[in-house]
Parts: C-alpha cells; structure tokens; sequence
C-alpha cells in the first residue's frame, strides 16, 4: 500500500509506523501490535507482562485496520476513537499507531548512600585467599634456539617469577595470547583465578604492559524493579563507585510472576535475559567511563537476585517457579564466565551468583542474611526486606527461618492512581495538619509534583489515619467540610495537591482504593512476619532486634511505619536500617571468596515457612487490615498518640471527631 | 493410693459486657420491661467456673409485610396473623418470646418499597402494640436502609430498642441514629473474627457507649457452614474472657433467617427419603442450629418457629438450671 | 504437653543433614510438632533426646477403636479443647440402642434401620456407627441371644450394656471375635468387668457414681490390671452438670496431661431428656462437646440426619480450604440462551459469586473449574486457573449441550487469559466480566448478551 509512503512490500505484510517517533517496520498480517513496537524499537510499558490486566500500554491507532480483544479497560468510546490495548490488538492491516511517550524507565533512581561510605557490612579476612591474582610478567621474548610456543613459555614464567605451578587455560584466552605478548615488548600481566585451592589457578587473562597496580570486581543486586551494581577495587576491598537503574524487564512485568509467564512465551526466557543483561552492561558503561576502568579489566563478578532474576539472568527455565510445588531448576548455580552471558567485562570473569533457599527466597535474601550478620548474633533478630515481595528472615546463630509474602508494588508507588517512582518530582513526605486537614508536602528535587512515591504513600497514609481524615478501616470521612474530602470519579479521595501546584496540571488525589492498596500491602508484611514468629512459638516481644532493608529502606520513616502498623510498635533503637543488603552481600562475597561458603552454610541452614500453607495467615492479614491493627494492645504508643489527639482536638474543637 | 481430682477452672479476666434493651417508663421509654443480656464470665453454661448473670434470650422475628416466600411448614404454623405485623406480634409476645424482632422487609425495592415516613407509623404502632423490647432491623439494601432505620429510630427514641444492621461499609449513619437517640447498635461482621472486631471498634470510635453495642457474627445455619459461625463465636468468647474490651459484646444470632433458607427447611419435593419428615424438618433444622449456637455463646437467638421457640426455651431452661 | 518446634529442634542433632528428608532440622521440628512427621526419620538423634521427645508425644488421649472389620471406628486422640486450634480428628459414632426385652422382630427392624441408614452430603456418604445392646431384662441368656441375633443380622460395632458380669460374658462370646465395647465397669464390678476386656480383647466403658474422682480412681486401677483401652461414662444428674463433666474430662487430659482421664467419652443423651426431640437436642450438644461414642434411643430419620450433618460440619478441618465441587451450577431455570460464568471452586469464591449471582435474579450457568481450593488470582499465580485448565473444564463439563450460544464469562481479574482461552477453545467468544462480584449483578443486567 503505497499510501503509508512506504517500499513496496510482501504479500501478508503490513507495514505499521509509529508516532511520534516515526519508526516504521514491517510485520506478518497477525502480529501482536506489541510485539510490532517492540521490534520497531518503539517502548510501549506493560507492568501486567502484556496481558490485558493492567491497561497501561494504551495506544492511539490513527489510521489502518487492527483486531481488539475484549478488555475491562477500554470503553467503548475508547475504541470508537481508536485507542487500542498493544498487547490485545493484532494488525490487519498497514496502519498508523501514535504512542504515547512515558515516563522515561532509564531515569535512574537516586542512590542512597555516596558510594566512599559503603563498607564491608561484616568482619572477614579478605586478604587471605583473593580469588583473584594479578601478576606482571616480563617474558623473554622466543629465539630459535628457544622457540618454546607462546602458552608455555607464560607458564615458565609464571612458576619461575611467582611460583604459579599448576595454570589452566581457556582457548579465548590461548586465542588473544600472541597479540598480547608482542603488543608491549613481551610485558604482560596476568590475571589469575584461584577457586580456594592455592595450588590450581586458572588463567583468565593476559594484558600487556604492567596492570598489576589495578584489580577489579563489580557486585551487582539484580532486584525485580531496580539494578545495583558497585565497582569494586579488589586490591583495597572499597566500592569506588555504583550505579543504579531501573531494570529493563520491567517492560515486560511487574511483578515475578508476570515475568515468569512472560519467559514462557516464544523467545520470553531470552528476550528477558537479554533485558537484564543490557541493564548491566548500560551500567558497566557509566560506572567505567565515569572511573576510567576498561570494562575488560573487570574480572569478577558477583551476583544476587531472587531466585526467578537469578534464573532469568543465567537464562535457566524459571516456569516450575511457579508451579506447584515450586520446585527452582537449581539453588546453587554453576559460576559461568561473562561471555556465556553477554556481560561485558573481561570475557573470561567468573560469574558467581548467590545460592538461594527456594522458589521464593532467593540469593538477594541470602546476601542480606549474610551481610546483615544476623547468623552471627545470639540476639533474636527480625530482618525485613520490603519490596514487592517482602522476604522475612527471624532467627540468630543457632537457625533461621524465612517466608516471603506478596505485598504488591503499592508502596513502590505503583498500583496508586498517584504514585510514582522515588524520582525528581515525587513527593516524598506529607504532614497533615489535624485541625485544618491541610496538607504540607516535600517533593524530591524540589520541582512541582508529579505523583506520590512510596515513602510519600506511607507517611500519607499515617497522618490521613492519625488526624482523622480516614478511620481505622481505611474509609475516607466525607464529613469532615474540608474541600480536600470529595467524591471524585472513583469514589471518596482526598487531594493532597491542587492542579495549580502541580507539574502536569492535575489534582494528586488518594482515593479511598489506594488506601485500601497501602493497607492490604503494610497488611501482607505484618501478617508474614507474625506468622513466622508464631510458626517457632514465639512472640514479637521476644524479637531484640529489628533490621529493615531493602529499596525502600532507605526512605522508611519507623515513626510512621509504626502508627500504619506496617512495623511492630517497638522501641525505635531495635530497629536498624541496613539500606540495599542484596548488593552489600554480594560486596561482601565478591571480595572475600571465603563467604560464598557461609552463603553456602546460610542457605542450608534456613528454614522456609510457605505462609499459602500456614492457616493462620489468612487470619493474621485480616487482622492488619485494619489500622494500626485489629489488636490496638499490640500498638500502645499508637494507642497514646490517638489519644491525645483526641483530647488535644477536644480542646480546640470543643467537640470530638465523631 | 486414691487418686485425686481438682476442678480444673481456668482463670479469666474478662467477662460478657452486659446490655440491656428496652427503656421503662421509669428510664423515659414505655416498655413494660426490659431485657439485659450478657454478663457471662466464662464459657456458656459452665457454672462451676464463673458468674452467668443473664440467661440467653429469645427473639422472635416478625415482619411488616406477609412472608409469601416463606416456607409452608413456618406459615401455617403462624397461620393467618402474618398478614397483619401487629397481630403477628401480639401472638409472638403470647408464645413466650423475650424480644420481637421486626423486620422491616416492606421496605425493600422488592417488597413494597415503603418509604421512611410509612414505616415510621409501621415501629409507632408496634411500639404502641407490644410492650417487649425490640429488635429494628432495616430491609438489607445500605440506602434504604440508612433511609428507614433513620426514621425508626427517631420515632421509637428513648425506647432503647436494638437497630441493625451495622456493616463495615455501612455504618456511621446507624450508628448516628442510635447515638442520638438512645438505642444499641447491631454490629455484623460475616463471620469473621478480626472483622467483627473491626466494626466493633469503628462503632466505638464514633462515641457509641460499649455497652450500647451487640455483636452479630453472622450465622450459618446446620449444614450451611454452621461449624464457622461455631468457631468464630467461640473465638470471641474466649477473646472477651481474655480481656478484650473490643469482643466482649453480646452475641445475637439470626437463626430463623439462615435456617429457613436451608435446603432441608425449604424443599418438600425430590430430596432424599432418609432426610425424614418435611413437617417437622424445618423445626428441628432451626432448632439446632439455635441449640448448637448457644453452646459457643449466642445470648440472643432471633428464631421463627413456634416449635422452635418452645424446644429452644426448653434447652435453655435445662443449661442454665 | 506438647512441645513447640523450637523446643523438639533444640533436642535434635542440628547438623541439617537432610536424610529424614526435610530441608533443615528445624523445619523437622516443626514437622514433629504439628505431628505431621515421626521421630524415627532422624538417624542421629540422642538416646536422651529420643526419650525426652516420646515421652512429650504420647497422646493426652488414648486412641481406642470399637468394634472390629471395615466398620469399627476410632474416637480419642484429640489435642484440642476448641477446634479452631486444630482440628477435631475422631468424629463421634453414633448408634442407636435396642433392649433385649423387645421383641425379635423389632429389634432386627432398628438393627436394619440403622445398617442401611446413608445419606450423602457434599459428596460425602454419612452413616450411623453400631447398635448399643441392652441388657433390660436382667436375665443372661435372654441378654446373649439378643446379641446373638443383632449380630446375625449387622457386623456393626456393638457396645453391650449390662452392669452383670456374668450377662456380660455371655454376650461377649455371643458376639464373637468383633471387640464390642463393654458398657461398663463400676466400682462393684470392674475387676470381673476388666477379667472380661483381656478374655475378649474388647474395650471397657467405666462408670462411677460419683463424679470425676470416682471415675479417675476406678480407670487408675482398672489399668492397673492390664486393660488399656477404656472409655469414660462421665454422665451426671441433668444437663448442665453432664456438659461440665464433659468439658472437664477434656480439660484434665489436654491441660493437666490427667492421665487417669485421658479416653474419649460415652454419652446416653436419651438419659436426660423427656421426649425425643430433647433427646436429639441433647445428642447435639454432645457432638458439639467433646462425645466419642453418642447412644441414641430412637431411631427417627428426621432426628438423625441434623446430627449427622452436625457431626460432620463439627468434625470439619478448619485448617483446610473449604472446596467446592467442580460442577455445573445453575441459578434460577437457565435456558439456552442464559449466560456462563467461570470461576475457581475455593468455597468462599463460589459463595460470593453464587450469593451475586441469586441476587441479581437472572437465570445464570456458573461453571466452577478445579482449582484446588484456590481463589481466582491466587490459582491465576500458581497457573491452577490458566487457559489450559479453562479449556478442559468447558470441555469435560458437557455445558456445550446444555447452553444454544458459546460464550464463556472470565472473572476480570483474569481478563489477560482471554486470547489464550479463545486459542484453547475454537469456536466460543469468550467475555471479560467483572472484577469484584459485586457488579455481577450489573454485568449480568446491563452488559451480558449471549452475541
């Protein structure tokens, strides 16, 4: 069809363009407009994973020929002016389809700590047994008389100047050996692998010239939403830097499962893998440009992730992850080199990945196990990983036990009608003012504001409940004759800021569904961690110490957290932030090769609690959805604090809130 | 050498708050008496362990519009008082009942749709044709019954009577109308533990005195998950014995609603031979249902029967002799 | 008492060795605590731990069966006072007594009732446990052919009362090898009536006159002299008194770890009450309260079947999600043109569902696929409810005859499945309803059409 002003094309293809970019490409009539953008290079955000549940990849087509599914999220007015769902709609025909840009995935979120203050979280000998050894080499060049070959000649060398006995050898490495010793007058350095034996050393590479002085290893928390990695200096042990980003199979799912499905698709276990993959390697290339480190020059790496990233990393089969009874590939994944995977550091660099426990507690939890010390300590210890997935470890030296629970992505900022990520433009804390019910806000680089992100939903959330704005169960009283209470669209809501105020000109509402969202979320992780106290026959009182981590660690407010009754009302000195464990674990084990046998140990020792399987969650969740909790007597200083309100409103209102 | 044997008692702190229904003359109302329910400060009927102030008490229901679907075996036994709600009533209060419960069914879009000025003359004129205390229940819609439940409790104010139902997602406007009017509030949760306590809280929240509150878990009859509402009771029971202010309301179960809606109670025809005589099927269906209930610690039965009635008041005579 | 896992686990070896095939010793632990493991799977535990850790596990309620064959049943071993802890395990029997001074006739006419007494309730069949045999007229003989004659006739368990040794005997090899419970052994007679439970290998109902003590001392000694599996008789003056007794049997045995009364209990509800339907009012609260072996006087099908129903519900796993059976539903007459629903068979699931779907009043088809008790997102999560499982179940369902259109309804929060169902299955339209069951009733009214 010549009309497009397109080349002349196959018989059964359509030819679709994309606005506002002006990507063209030519697909088989059939194909899913998804797929078509995807291959165009056009993004298109699915957080459902493509499936029609959450309606985000709306898309307008302009012209041509398309097939709808049904779908709960689209109105019939809607497609009578054409808007489509990309991953329900297959292409007819040629066609024109405008989408809109979003929200740009690459931002990167800020990091929470500048990386000179990251330090190794526990006590170990990092100096006794580097993995990795890097020797400089002054060869003597062949003659005839000694025409020794190349490889042999690197290994007389090595035992005779450093005493290496025992090198094996790789053909990548054997392939770039001439080039490497005639390119700086036969001196070169070494790069040696040592897997704990002294004796057996491994060769992964050989560079010219004297780079003995420098050592590099990067630690990397592949999480479900956001990507850490921190380059590391092997030869001081310090993280010299990091870099995160969001990461890129979030086009593909929010959530795990989403991403499982996904990988089960077509090419889906690839194509994910791919995604991560790049999302690494993106961040390779900033951490490298901005320390000057030549990323071959990278050779080590570490890894942790939750059992399905860590699967969907290495490309192994993440499906039965998810099938009963939830049986993962493997927990302890062989240490690949980087070019198996498409990594871009040395193509040699072992690639260790943290050992999980099960399906769904994975090698992120057993880094933060480790790097928490909690297997070291004689005090009953909490730790609380809150995220998506919200993973809880209880216990101390003597054993552990660990369940994860769903939370959804609420306090991420997603599934609110306001929220957002922990980006410029957020709003990040709320007070509410009890008499006036007058919000103040802060917003994250002090722009207009764009939406809530979660630190932001939680302290919403907590002064919304303690100046009475909602009541215990949620609800949003409509009584209050305050213009920040109205019925909007979706029922009662409460704005926080007016369109003036804002950067795109719309109200930024809390309705009474995303306040229901918040509550079940704060709801999952209390009922997990109480379950799981009670599962051993102990009690919250019991529990010494409290450690948070996770993304969201680093934004939590414990006053807060507390009078939403997401944390136990404890004192606030048992509780401890330990920010993104995950990647300090894999710090911690990419240094000192000694801890990937006390992660070994770890996993073995930690017991799984399947809260599915646990009848009494079912009850402790219908408890916490309820704020703080349907037990008040387990939130005294809430208790108090509601008290005094009262009476302080009493005082100035002459009446109570009823 | 003998062996010897203790009481095993158990110790508890709390006890069943006591609620009274109905206001005499004498507290500003025109019931010829009230009716306190609770009190209990132990497990039901274990005399040996603790104080059982109150025997539990029995409601009958009536309605202000003509059960046409209800079961034969209930309308004959009723015969033809039914068509006429004063009547019905004047003939529960000779059977012996403690509390009628009116419900207000002709206020539903399906039944007449009456509105709140209609059923305001409907509670006068039963307030003015019994004097037991009474049990007020809505028609089950939210609006309507915010609409009606209103007016009832402004014309039977100062009567102290029990209006219902408070739900979760319904219930500041009740829970008003009762507040200004000096009547309990009925708090139904769908058998739910944490849920009931829930509402009770939010009730409570609003100002409404704790012992101006009674709980309805939500009954299922025998059969139809009658083993939940067992539990869930006994739960709330032990939670109230336990100390929890927030559980230790009485419990008011509608018995005669969930078993009349029972298979067994409804359907005469193509069940199985074995599940014996229609006649008296129905009876000894609510009859357990009550009976199974006042054992994990129901303190008013809300039932339908006549039979019922007598086979219930006979079991209780024998519990708490 | 029962030890929590966290007290087993520190008596075990800890060196999560994995041989008794549970991931971590402590997992183990928790496995041996709510008994769902046996200690002998740990190859390494200690001499002393293994004593420590039997002696805590022994049940504070004996197990003890009655009768023998395919018919005998179990009460005892319960291990908890309220059965939202746990669970109640053994259920009740339930029998119906007949008197030896009735006539032949009548007595097989009961004994023939309560045998073919079935009835099915959520596709279970529920029945009657045995018939109690009377010794009412005083006389052995009379006594033994009366058993001779329901045991002819039935190979149900038996409980033969009779406080005459002598009567007793008599009936006990007139009954054969089938271990009936003796009914009973008091203060006077419990050395002939124990003499008579080790000749005939049968378990012994123990009653005393004079309350709990009375009773405690007797089963003491009766143990003593070598019969194990006892029955308690803690029956009193009236009602009340009985359910106090009752509850207070259970609290010395699970509470006080009480071993003298540590057995499941025998009640006559019939003994307390004036006519029959105070009799099955009675019998439901025993049910309700702690009764191992419930001995009715009537026999009256309309009385029966509440108890039963009542058994059941009362002896229900609250820990278990509550299934309902993957079936066709119908609400109201549905016709061909009626629409079709799915949704997964977790009974609070179908519940709702059902309720919105009664409500609103349209004749309605409600398919309910296998889930394994799962509500929909959650089977969604575990792939218990994808398109496969849809597929078939329309299929093996056989509603393709019953329905004229091919339109299938998914619950909304599956509506991603829809393409993946229409692949599955060729020719049907399949429709994304709502998400929550509350607007079933709108979508059923103002959005469904069978095009």
């Amino acid at each position: 069809m010549s009309d497009l002003g397109v080349k002349a094309k196959r018989d059964g293809q359509c030819i679709i363009v994309f606005k506002p970019s002006g990507k063209i490409i030519e697909v088989e009539q059939g194909t899913l407009l998804l797929d078509a953008a995807r291959r165009a290079g056009v993004e298109v955000i699915t957080p459902c994973g493509g499936f029609g549940r959450c309606g985000r990849c709306k898309v307008q087509v302009e012209m041509g020929e398309v097939a709808r599914r049904q779908s709960a999220h689209l109105t019939q007015a809607e497609i009578d002016k054409g808007s489509a769902l990309a991953c329900m709609t297959v292409v007819k025909g040629d066609a024109i389809v405008y989408v809109e840009p979003k929200e740009k995935v690459k931002l990167a979120p800020p990091l929470e700590t500048a990386a000179e203050k990251i330090a190794l979280p526990i006590a170990c000998e990092w100096q006794r047994n580097p993995r990795i050894r890097k020797y400089y080499l002054e060869v003597e060049p062949p003659t005839l008389a000694d025409a020794t070959n190349d490889l042999d000649r690197l290994r007389r060398e090595l035992k005779l100047q450093h005493g290496v006995e025992k090198v094996s050898v790789s053909l990548p490495v054997v392939k770039n050996l001439a080039t490497a010793l005639r390119q700086d007058g036969w001196k070169v350095t070494t790069a040696l692998e040592y897997d704990g034996d002294d004796q057996q050393a491994r060769l992964i590479g050989v560079l010219s010239g004297d780079r003995s002085s420098t050592s590099w290893g990067v630690a990397v928390d592949i999480g479900t939403t956001t990507v850490v990695v921190y380059l590391v200096d092997l030869l001081t042990s310090k993280v010299v830097d990091a870099a995160t980003a969001y990461n890129g199979q979030i086009n593909a799912g929010d959530d795990v499962i989403s991403r499982i499905i996904y990988s089960q698709r077509g090419d889906g276990l690839a194509q994910l893998q791919g995604m991560v993959v790049k999302t690494i390697n993106d961040l390779l290339i900033e951490l490298g440009g901005r320390n000057r480190v030549k990323l071959p020059e990278i050779n080590e790496m570490v890894v942790a992730g939750n059992t399905t990233m860590t699967h969907l990393f290495l490309g192994i089969n993440a499906k039965y992850i998810r099938e009963e009874p939830y049986v993962p590939v493997t927990t302890h994944p062989p240490v690949v080199r980087a070019a198996e995977l498409g990594v871009r550091i040395n193509h040699e660099a072992g690639v260790y990945a943290f050992p999980s426990v099960g399906s769904y507690v994975g090698g992120d939890i057993v880094a933060g196990v480790l790097s928490s010390a909690m297997f070291q300590t004689d005090k009953l210890t909490l730790f609380i990983d809150v995220g998506t997935n919200g993973e809880i470890v209880l216990g101390s030296a003597d054993w552990l036990m660990t369940c994860a629970c769903s939370a959804g992505p609420a306090f991420e900022g997603a599934g609110v009608r306001d929220g957002m990520r922990a980006i410029p433009g957020a709003i990040e804390e709320i007070w509410i003012n009890t008499e006036s019910f007058e919000p103040t806000y802060r917003v994250m680089g002090n722009l207009p504001p764009q939406g809530i992100c979660g630190s932001g939903l939680l302290s919403a959330l907590a002064e919304l409940f303690v100046s009475g704005v909602i009541d215990k169960g949620g609800r949003i009283r409509r009584e209050l004759g305050t213009p920040r209470v109205r019925v909007g669209e979706h029922g009662a809501e409460y704005v926080v800021a007016w369109a003036s105020e804002t950067q795109d000109e719309h109200d930024i509402v809390l309705t009474e569904a995303d306040i229901n969202n918040l509550i079940r979320a704060k709801a999952a992780i209390y009922a997990g961690f109480s379950v799981l106290v009670n599962s051993v026959g102990l009690t919250m009182a019991d529990v010494e110490q409290i450690y948070i981590a996770g993304g969201f660690g680093r934004h939590i407010n414990i006053e807060k957290a507390i009078q939403i009754g997401l944390l136990p009302d404890m004192p606030w000195d048992r509780f401890k932030y330990l920010g993104n464990t995950s990647a300090l674990g894999a710090y911690t084990a990419l240094v000192c090769q000694d801890m990937r046998s006390v992660a070994d140990e770890i996993a073995a020792k930690m017991t799984y609690l399947e809260l599915s399987a646990d009848n009494s969650f079912m009850n402790e969740y219908t408890s916490a959805l309820f704020l703080p909790h349907t037990d008040m007597t387990a939130f005294p200083t809430v208790a108090d604090l509601l008290e005094n309100t009262r009476e302080k409103l009493v005082l100035t209102r002459g009446s109570s809130v009823v | 050498m003998p062996v010897t044997v203790q009481t095993p008692v158990e110790k508890w702190n709390g006890a069943v708050r006591e609620v009274t229904l109905g206001a005499t003359k004498a507290d500003g109302g025109t019931r010829g008496r009230t009716v306190t329910v609770g009190g209990s400060a132990t497990l039901p009927f274990l005399h040996f362990e603790g104080a059982i102030p109150n025997r539990p008490v029995i409601a009958i229901q009536v309605q202000d519009i003509d059960p046409l679907d209800w079961s034969p075996t209930l309308r004959s036994a009723w015969g033809d008082v039914t068509k006429d709600v004063l009547k019905w009533a004047a003939k529960a209060v000779d059977l012996g009942a403690d509390i009628i419960a009116l419900n207000l069914r002709s206020a539903h879009p399906d039944s007449g749709n009456r509105g709140p000025e209609e059923i305001a003359e409907t509670v006068k004129s039963v307030l003015g044709a019994v004097d037991l205390p009474l049990i007020i229940y809505g028609p089950g819609v939210p609006e309507k019954d915010n609409e009606v439940l209103v007016r009832a409790a402004e014309v039977a104010a100062g009567e102290r009577v029990a209006i219902g139902l408070c739900e979760q997602n319904n219930y500041r406007t009740i829970v008003a109308a009762c507040l200004a009017n000096g009547h309990v509030a009925i708090a139904r949760a769908p058998i739910d533990v944490n849920i009931q306590k829930q509402i009770n809280i939010l009730m409570s929240d609003m100002g409404l005195p704790l012992d101006r509150i009674l709980m309805d878990p939500t009954t299922g009859a025998l059969g139809y998950g009658l083993e939940y509402s067992f539990s869930v009771m006994e739960r709330l029971r032990l939670s109230a014995l336990q100390g929890d202010g927030m559980t230790q309301m009485p419990t008011i179960c509608t018995i005669g609603d969930e078993a009349w809606r029972a298979k067994e109670a409804k359907v005469s025809q193509g069940v199985p031979e074995v599940w014996g005589d229609f006649a008296k099927r129905g009876v000894v269906w609510e009859t357990i249902t009550a009976t199974t209930l006042l054992n994990a610690g129901a303190d008013i039965l809300v039932l339908r029967h006549p039979q019922a009635v007598e086979n219930v008041r006979k079991a209780i005579d024998q519990l708490i002799a | 008492m029962a030890l929590s896992g966290l007290e087993i686990y520190k008596l075990l070896p800890k060196t999560n060795c994995k041989e008794c095939g549970q991931p971590t010793c402590l997992a183990f632990a928790m496995k041996l605590a709510a008994k769902g493991a046996e200690l002998s799977a740990c190859p390494h535990v200690s001499e002393e731990s293994k004593a420590a850790l039997e002696s805590a596990g022994a049940p504070p309620i004996r197990l003890v069966a009655i009768g023998s064959g395919d018919q005998k049943f179990e009460v005892g071993n319960e291990t908890v006072m309220y059965r939202h802890e746990k669970t109640f395990y053994h259920q009740p029997g339930i029998l119906v007594r007949v008197k030896d001074t009735q006539a032949a006739d009548a007595v097989v006419v009961t004994v023939q009732q309560v045998q073919n007494y079935s009835v099915e309730r959520v596709g279970i069949n529920i029945t009657l446990n045995g018939i109690a045999v009377e010794n009412a007229s005083g006389n052995a003989q009379t006594f033994a052919k009366c058993v001779e004659l329901v045991r002819s006739k039935t190979d149900m368990p038996l409980v033969l009362m009779s406080q005459d040794p002598a009567a007793m005997e008599a009936a006990l090899a007139a009954a054969g090898d089938s271990q009936p419970l003796i009914y009973s052994a008091t203060a006077e007679n419990w050395e002939a009536m124990a003499g008579l439970a080790k000749k005939f290998k049968a378990p012994l109902a123990v009653y005393a006159a004079d309350g709990l003590g009375g009773l405690a001392n007797l089963t003491d000694q009766i143990t003593k002299a070598g019969v194990a599996d006892l029955v308690l008789d803690p029956s009193a003056a009236n009602v009340n008194s009985t359910l106090a007794s009752l509850v207070q049997v259970r609290r010395h045995a699970l509470r006080k770890n009480f071993r003298p009364l540590g057995y499941p209990v025998i009640t006559f509800p019939s003994r307390l009450a004036s006519t029959t339907e105070e009799e099955t009012v009675i019998a439901a609260q025993h049910i309700a309260r702690y009764s191992g072996v419930v001995v009715l006087d009537n026999f009256d099908p309309t009385l029966i079947y509440p108890l039963l129903t009542l058994r059941q519900n009362i002896y229900t796993d609250p820990q278990k999600p509550i299934q309902v059976k993957p079936d066709i539903y119908t609400f109201g007459d549905p016709g061909d043109k009626s629409p079709l629903l799915i949704t997964t068979n977790f009974s609070l699931t179908y519940f709702t569902v059902a309720g919105e779907i009664e409500a609103s009043g349209i004749p309605t088809w409600l398919l309910i696929a296998d889930s394994e008790g799962m509500s929909v997102l959650t089977a969604w999560a575990a792939g218990k409810f994808d398109a496969e499982k849809i597929a078939k179940t329309v299929k093996t369902s056989g509603i393709a005859d019953k329905i004229g259109h091919r339109k299938l309804v998914l619950p909304g929060f599956v509506a991603g499945m829809s393409g993946e169902v229409e692949e599955e299955l060729p020719g049907w339209k399949i429709a994304v309803g709502p998400r929550e069951a509350v607007d079933i009733s709108p979508y059923l009214k103002g959005v469904w059409s069978p095009d």
